[in-house]
């Protein structure tokens, strides 16, 4: 049985790289950005099918120019059923 | 006999538009046509005994009730359906206890039990039966005003 | 797992990142929406369905009707509603509202045998006018007629009697009402000179003993039910007895029921009046100074059709309405021969529990509160009936003070407010006045300001004969207004289908839904419901109460309130009025029934700066007045000051409703009692002030057979009536999924023993057969009715099982109320192969 995974991050980022952030960020599957511009600290969401991809897909974030760190807030996994 | 009901239908009243009737025994809303005739008796409906919660139109709507109620007995010795929902038995049964509304007496009383008005759970609490709807129901939920983009998906009502 | 918890998980994971930051996320991405957008506008607005008159709060966003709830500060109802009230937000939302005008068409134009097309509300109306004209002018007032409701808003009452009255000159108008409530309407008249209860609901909260008189309150009037459980589960010593024809959810909770025959119900009653004098329970000093007695009239036929055998035979079928003056000893020699001997026959409850009941009534001590509906409304003996519960009331002097109350439930929301008191009976003028009476005409006619002699003085049809003389051809202009009467009068297929057919007529039907009667107009006209306009109703405790509109109606539908009016436009007095009357106050020349009827200085008296600018009101700026105040301050001078008063039209804007007579500001819970009626004489005590001599007729009736009974061949007595989820013919509550799927149709409640005789079983389907009609429906042995043998029930809200092509067309010869509560049926299992043949 298939899994969903929602996790949040927080990403602290260098004020004048944050457009280029959020257009990487954007470009990253099952990411998204929820806000957080104004202060640097970007707040983003992961929807996932495993655990592995959270972790795959934080390196890579980390790893973007202008990103200091990025940290791993929450994390909920459910089995996805069928409906009906 | 389905096809041909519907299209007589629109025959007679052209600006009901299609897919307003979506039930064989439309005549229950409208009589037979012509009205002299006489239609059959559609099957008696099954009881809807999923035990599933189903989502309330408003906070305010009392839940229908998702079992059967058959021989329940609710008279002057017993109230069957508080065997499971009083708050003393909702542990065992894992049924939802009844709302904190129902310890109140007509005068705004809380009461340590069900008050004595709310004793009849069937003048509001309802099972359902597994039946089509006559007509579709255009009622809006006062979510998909407030947040139109996170409706769920919802049994057609 | 679905998207809408995806999407809700997301924003969750969101908000405990963005919490860990310390930072603060655009509102559109918070989890749960706060503030302005959750902001509902909370109104009142009484329940549309029965008579109970609860009332509810009502919440509207975006123009819609979101949600409604038990409104906690209504008396009637403190927070609660039934089923039925709390789906009140959805009934508005069917998705075949009507939202125009349709009319039956053939190339272009009228034709009765055409098909339905939309048109505007002009062609609509021309048609309209043009077919009125010609009928007025080819026969003259007494083929126009118009059928009512129990459920129109008290000013479309009021606006339709002045137009049919004085407009058109016809008394031809009758409510739907006459159905439901005459016999307890024309009692109270008999009785005390005055319509409507001396009680009221808080009787409830002081009555020792409940006696229902057929009513089951359990289903029909679940929460004044509510209020009697709570007394008697609240107060050990408190009991219930229940009379009935079956068992059912309400006999579940009594502490005794008595199932009698069909029709016995006379026997029993007159049994306990001879039990009170038997036993010296007669309160004589009340009896002496409150009480004369009078005997009926005996033998009256059944107000079937006068060339009927039944009708023939019947001595007095003439003068049913006569009684003479008697004496309590005269009095007392009737009732003398129902003996618990007698009356055991005649019902088959055993005597013992005849003699409990009996002592119930006669014990001074227990305060008696006896309830009635369609039992005893829908009765060959109606009258009768109400006049014997009367009766034991007033022999032990429990009447007017609080727990001891003859007490008449109402099914419909304004059958008292609308059709009682303002008159929409064939026979009456607003606040208890009659058409034949000349005095009252005239009064009429000055509060009107309408030249005299104007108003008609013959009686017109009352609702059963308006159908035979549509059918005959002598009714042939015909407007029907919030009802559905194809499915719920008596015989249809015999005596009401054929005159809607009738190629010499042209009926109009106003509604919300294509409903059945709808279907068989030549207009249909789409009306506006319940919180699209602004209304007033009157519950069955004397209690008025109004609301504002809260919604607009769907396209062009507009209320009957609009309808009236803006037909009336289409008339002048010089095509409508006798010569004779124009001749004598040539003023009224040359204006439209609108003018003279509605801007008539009185009506069109308060502009539109008086309406609360918080809600629409779009009657009011269609005819650039406030007509709704118009209407009702008007409609209220008639009885001001006559014991009928009503408070400032503001005030039940303001207020949860109010119990007339509302006098300096103070409803009357208790009338003709002093200290709570002030027109009742200081230092009296009690007086029935609706009489001239101030004193309640008591009238002595027999036990008489009813019209129909069963045979050899049409073995079963046949009962109709309501189920708790759906309302009357069922065009609003069939249109909300829920209730519909808690009750989805028809069904034949029947005792297994009968079924078994006949070799049927649970969900068979078969024919339900009468002399005039019959219907396939399916049989039910369990659930919550449970029948006696050789008594079968069946609910009549189902359009595709029309009992009322079973019932029998006959009524209380005085109330002129049909008796849909029996008639006598035969059930036989429905041939497979003709069943087969039908599907084609």
């Amino acid at each position: 049985m298939s899994e969903c995974h929602i996790s949040s991050l927080v990403v602290h980022s260098l004020p004048d790289r944050i457009p280029a952030i959020v257009e990487h960020l954007g470009r990253i599957q099952g990411a998204e950005v929820h806000g957080g511009q104004e202060a640097g600290k970007l707040i983003v969401t992961l929807e996932t099918e495993t655990e592995g991809q959270i972790v795959e897909r934080l390196n890579a974030i980390q790893l973007l120019d202008g990103v200091l760190a990025a940290t791993l807030v929450f994390h909920h996994f459910e089995p996805v059923q069928e409906r009906e | 006999m389905k096809h041909g009901a519907f299209a007589f239908l629109l025959s007679v009243v052209p600006c009901l538009t299609a897919g307003v009737l979506f039930a064989q025994d439309a005549p229950r809303l409208r009589g037979p046509e012509p009205f002299t005739k006489e239609v059959p008796a559609p099957p008696m409906q099954r009881q809807v005994t999923d035990d599933v919660r189903v989502m309330r139109n408003y906070p305010d709507q009392p839940p229908v009730i998702p079992h059967s109620i058959e021989g329940y007995a609710v008279d002057l010795n017993a109230n069957k359906c508080m065997s499971c929902h009083a708050r003393k038995f909702t542990e065992q049964s894992q049924a939802p206890m009844i709302s904190v509304t129902h310890y109140q007496d007509r005068a705004g009383n809380t009461l340590g039990g069900l008050a004595p008005r709310r004793y009849v759970c069937v003048s509001c609490h309802v099972p359902q039966t597994t039946a089509t709807p006559l007509v579709e129901n255009r009622f809006t939920d006062m979510d998909a005003l407030t947040e139109p983009e996170r409706q769920p998906e919802r049994r057609r009502r | 797992m679905d998207l809408t918890r995806r999407t809700l998980l997301k924003t969750q994971a969101a908000a405990a990142a963005a919490a860990a930051a310390g930072v603060s996320l655009p509102a559109d991405a918070q989890n749960i929406p706060t503030g302005e957008e959750i902001q509902l506008q909370w109104s009142k607005a009484p329940c549309r369905f029965c008579g109970t008159g609860c009332g509810v709060m009502v919440a509207v966003k975006d123009g819609r009707v979101v949600a409604t709830h038990g409104d906690m500060q209504a008396e009637v109802n403190r927070g609660l509603n039934c089923v039925k009230g709390y789906f009140l937000s959805k009934i508005m939302y069917g998705t075949d509202r009507l939202t125009q005008p349709l009319m039956r068409m053939k190339n272009g134009q009228f034709d009765k045998d055409g098909e339905f097309q939309p048109v505007s509300w002009d062609q609509a109306f021309d048609e309209m006018a043009r077919q009125f004209k010609r009928v007025l002018k080819e026969k003259g007032p007494e083929a126009v007629g118009m059928f009512g409701s129990g459920q129109w808003t008290i000013w479309e009452g009021y606006a339709a009697s002045k137009l049919m009255r004085a407009g058109f000159r016809t008394n031809n108008l009758d409510p739907n009402a006459r159905h439901c409530m005459a016999s307890a309407a024309v009692t109270f008249i008999r009785t005390f000179g005055m319509d409507e209860p001396m009680g009221c609901y808080d009787d409830f909260e002081h009555a020792d003993a409940f006696v229902l008189w057929g009513p089951n309150m359990a289903e029909m009037h679940p929460i004044l039910w509510t209020r009697v459980t709570d007394r008697r589960l609240s107060q050990p010593h408190v009991k219930i007895v229940t009379l009935s024809t079956y068992e059912h959810r309400t006999t579940d909770l009594s502490d005794m029921a008595l199932i009698f025959k069909p029709n016995s119900d006379l026997a029993i009653m007159n049994y306990i009046a001879n039990y009170l004098i038997q036993n010296n329970a007669v309160n004589r000093e009340f009896v002496e100074k409150h009480c004369n007695f009078r005997l009926a009239n005996t033998d009256i036929g059944y107000g079937l059709r006068s060339d009927h055998v039944l009708e023939q035979r019947a001595q007095h079928a003439n003068d049913a309405q006569v009684s003479h003056a008697a004496s309590f000893e005269d009095y007392a020699k009737l009732m003398s021969q129902y003996t618990v001997e007698k009356a055991s026959e005649l019902s088959g409850v055993p005597a013992e529990r005849l003699e409990a009941l009996a002592r119930l009534y006669a014990d001074p001590k227990t305060k008696v509160m006896s309830l009635w509906t369609m039992g005893f409304n829908q009765h060959v003996r109606g009258v009768w009936a109400n006049h014997m519960v009367y009766n034991l009331h007033l022999l032990t002097g429990k009447i007017s003070e609080p727990g001891n109350s003859p007490f008449s439930l109402t099914g419909q929301p304004s059958a008292c407010g609308t059709a009682r008191e303002v008159g929409t009976f064939s026979h009456r003028l607003p606040a208890d006045m009659q058409v034949n009476n000349p005095e009252h005409r005239k009064h009429a006619e000055e509060i009107w300001k309408l030249p005299h002699g104007l108003l008609p003085e013959k009686v017109g049809y009352h609702a059963v004969q308006q159908d035979r003389m549509l059918k005959d051809g002598k009714l042939n202009a015909y407007w029907i207004m919030c009802n559905n009467n194809l499915q719920t009068a008596p015989n249809t297929n015999n005596e009401t289908y054929p005159g809607y057919r009738n190629p010499a007529n042209f009926v109009v039907v106003s509604d919300a839904y294509p409903t059945v009667t709808a279907m068989a107009a030549d207009l249909i006209l789409p009306a506006a419901m319940w919180v699209e306009k602004e209304g007033a109703y009157g519950n069955a405790e004397r209690r008025t109460h109004f609301w504002h509109q809260l919604v607009n109606a769907p396209g062009d539908a507009r209320s009957d309130l609009w309808q009236l009016m803006e037909f009336s436009k289409r008339f002048t007095t010089d095509e409508v009025w006798p010569k004779e009357i124009l001749d004598a106050d040539p003023g009224y020349r040359g204006k439209t029934l609108y003018d003279v009827l509605y801007a008539n200085g009185e009506v069109n008296k308060f502009p539109l700066s008086e309406i609360d600018p918080a809600y629409e009101n779009r009657e009011a700026k269609a005819f650039g007045f406030y007509v709704q105040k118009g209407l009702f301050e008007e409609y209220a001078s008639f009885g001001r000051g006559h014991g009928h008063d009503l408070a400032p039209f503001e005030t039940y804007h303001q207020v949860r409703g109010l119990r007339w007579p509302v006098v300096n500001g103070q409803e009357t819970r208790w009338r003709y009692r002093e200290g709570h009626d002030p027109y009742v004489e200081k230092g009296s005590g009690l007086q029935f002030y609706g009489n001239p001599d101030k004193k309640a007729n008591v009238i002595g009736a027999p036990y008489e057979p009813p019209a129909e009974a069963p045979d050899g061949e049409y073995d079963l007595w046949l009962v109709t009536g309501r189920v708790l989820e759906h309302w009357h013919s069922g065009s609003m509550t069939l249109r909300v999924p829920e209730l519909y799927r808690a009750f989805p149709g028809a069904i034949l409640f029947m005792h297994p023993d009968d079924a078994a005789k006949r070799n049927l079983r649970r969900g068979q389907e078969v024919r339900l057969v009468s002399r005039r009609g019959e219907i396939r429906t399916r049989v039910e042995t369990r659930g919550r009715n449970r029948m006696p043998p050789g008594v079968v029930f069946v609910p009549f809200f189902d359009a595709s099982q029309l009992i009322n092509k079973v019932t029998l067309d006959a009524t209380d010869p005085i109330s002129k109320q049909t008796d849909f509560k029996k008639c006598a049926v035969k059930v036989v299992a429905a041939n497979v192969a003709d069943a087969g043949s039908t599907q084609q």
